[in-house]
């Protein structure tokens, strides 16, 4: 039973443009001309009940503007959504009391005041009980490790003390479903980290329904076992990590460190030189030539060290926009 | 309902929090809520001592004029309203979207605020109004029914503000800019209201135009009905009006809040 299901969903923005200058300025007076921008096209999935899953994909491809569907801050142009049953877009009070977004880039605290008196305004606006909405913040003050900060003006936080203060307003209704989108933008790498554990942490003991859209390969990778790829507005990948580089990215890249120095060898016969600095060499060799050119290398030449790892996933994702890209154009073409 | 019986006290005390940090602003604002009722009283009183009849401008002497541009101060205190303002800047920055995520309009947390800048400035405002009081000595003529009625006037009045201001407001949903809009809301309030000039004193035209706008039930009805400058049936029936004008602006804020809704696009956040 999905706890999230989406079918079909589409947006469409209408978007005003015009040429540069004065000319177009004042044609644009008599006659606007709009563009229609499908922000979202005919996206459908579902998300089980626990899940964590990480959405991801480059600057304008689709990722936020569904995440907003689905919190029920924008209408779609079509298609259907239920998420712990209702449809996000009414607006439900019983629906928007079981769920919660947090925008990275966005502040839901009162900016001059303590965000002990944004919990305040949280929990009346929840109508949490008083005993358990204590315990709840508790709670999630020592998992943040915010204590020392609470009774700050959220101005004079720093980011990833404002970061923490608004995971703990977002969490304070213990919500169900929880959409993130961007949570450790522009904070520090130890920060990141604890925010990615307390993420971790809260579906665990939950059992929170996550969707989480991030730049950040960390953190999907820390906390998401399955990924969905959007470009473009439409799904170009749904399913375990694991399997994106298994099924997309059939390469191992192995690093070798030499003793001293060879002249001669060529590289190149046996896979992609991705990079030669002094005595460390970079390959990147079919999957399933890997054992062979290993044996080879060792053979041949004086290894000091080599490791043999998969290809980073961003190099894996940077592939699947590409192969979706060429083959738009090439359809686009026929 | 329930949530917005919970969440309302919360948010007012936040809210008082809020303009307690910022007092020097809020006491400016304050300040200048007196400063153009004073100047217009200023004005009609040399415009009534000029006059052809000394001391009079139509059937008001300048002690009632005085006392009915005195009412415009405090009842431009308590109709104050600005969400016409900031629901562009809320709409068009897509600060509105933390609000939309909450399980309760975005509107009790703007009445919140409205009802805490009144209370909060009357500590600065009470002692001013007293000392223009004291310097322009008023006529009033408000009889105990008069006084009555201002008690159900003065609410409906600040209610048909914020809500109408409201509805203005969620223009903001369908246009990329509200900033000329709202100051058009803002000055037809101040000519059609009767801040600028008492409306019996335009020209007729001009007052067939305010027959026809919420504004007068907001500013110069109550201004007239505690200066005691109505007779008792036009005081009643002005309480009529007062209920009309607002159960049509919950209507047109429902309508025009729903549909702006849909259209939302939550840029940038």
């Amino acid at each position: 039973m999905s706890q999230i299901v989406v079918r079909e969903l589409s947006k469409t923005f209408r978007v005003p443009e015009r040429a540069g200058g004065l000319r177009a300025a004042l044609r644009s007076l008599i006659r606007r001309t709009y563009r229609e921008v499908r922000a979202v096209d005919r996206v459908s999935f579902s998300v089980a009940p626990g899940e964590i899953v990480g959405f991801l994909g480059p600057n304008g491809a689709g990722k936020t503007t569904t995440l907003k569907m689905l919190a029920g801050l924008l209408h779609p142009t079509s298609g259907e959504v239920s998420v712990l049953g209702y449809t996000p877009w009414r607006r439900q009070a019983d629906y928007l009391q079981r769920i919660s977004m947090l925008m990275g880039q966005r502040t839901q605290l009162a900016w001059d005041l303590p965000a002990i008196d944004s919990f305040e305004v949280h929990a009346a606006v929840y109508r949490l009980r008083q005993d358990a909405c204590r315990n709840t913040l508790d709670e999630l003050v020592a998992l943040l490790d915010i204590g020392d900060v609470l009774r700050k003006p959220v101005r004079q936080l720093s980011l990833g003390e404002r970061m923490k203060c608004e995971l703990c307003a977002a969490l304070l209704h213990r919500p169900a479903v929880l959409f993130l989108d961007e949570p450790t933008i522009g904070v520090d790498i130890t920060m990141q980290a604890r925010i990615r554990q307390f993420i971790a942490e809260y579906n665990a003991r939950f059992g929170a329904t996550i969707i989480l859209t991030s730049h950040y390969m960390a953190d999907v990778t820390a906390l998401c076992r399955r990924i969905i790829l959007i470009d473009h507005g439409k799904i170009v990948f749904d399913g375990p990590l694991a399997s994106l580089s298994a099924r997309l990215a059939p390469f191992k890249v192995i690093v070798i460190d030499l003793t001293r120095d060879v002249d001669g060898f060529d590289f190149a016969a046996l896979g992609d030189v991705l990079a030669r600095e002094g005595r460390k060499v970079t390959l990147r060799v079919p999957k399933d030539a890997a054992a062979s050119v290993t044996g080879r290398l060792l053979a041949d030449l004086p290894v000091l060290d080599l490791t043999i790892e998969d290809p980073p996933i961003e190099d894996v994702i940077e592939r699947v926009y590409a192969s979706t890209r060429s083959a738009a154009t090439a359809e686009s073409a026929t | 309902m329930k949530h917005v019986l919970s969440a309302l006290p919360a948010f007012l005390r936040v809210a008082i929090a809020n303009m307690i940090q910022y007092r020097a602003e809020i006491a400016l604002w304050a300040a200048w809520g007196v400063v153009s009722p004073a100047v217009m009283m200023a004005l009609w009183n040399a415009a009534a001592h000029a006059s052809s009849d000394p001391g009079r401008i139509g059937h008001r002497s300048a002690g009632e004029i005085s006392a009915y541009f005195f009412m415009t101060m405090i009842v431009g205190h308590i109709t104050a309203a600005w969400d016409v303002y900031e629901m562009g800047w809320l709409v068009r920055s897509g600060r509105l979207s933390a609000s939309l995520l909450r399980p309760i309009l975005p509107v009790w947390a703007s009445l919140a605020d409205n009802i805490a800048y009144k209370l909060v400035t009357l500590v600065i405002l009470v002692p001013i109004w007293a000392l223009i009081a004291w310097a322009v000595r008023p006529t009033f003529h408000t009889s105990a029914h008069d006084a009555c009625l201002a008690l159900a006037a003065l609410p409906l009045a600040s209610g048909l503000s914020f809500v109408w201001g409201y509805v203005v407001g969620t223009l903001a949903f369908f246009v990329t800019k509200m900033d000329a809009a709202s100051e058009l809301f803002f000055g037809a309030s101040m000519f059609f209201g009767g801040r600028i000039a008492p409306i019996d004193l335009l020209p007729a035209p001009l007052q067939w135009v305010a027959q026809a706008t919420p504004f007068q039930w907001i500013f110069a009805y109550p201004c007239e009905l505690l200066a005691g400058q109505l007779d008792p049936s036009r005081a009643t029936r002005g309480l009529v009006w007062q209920v009309a004008w607002l159960i049509a602006g919950i209507v047109a804020f429902r309508v025009m809040w729903s549909r702006g809704v849909r259209r939302y696009s939550a840029v940038g956040a």
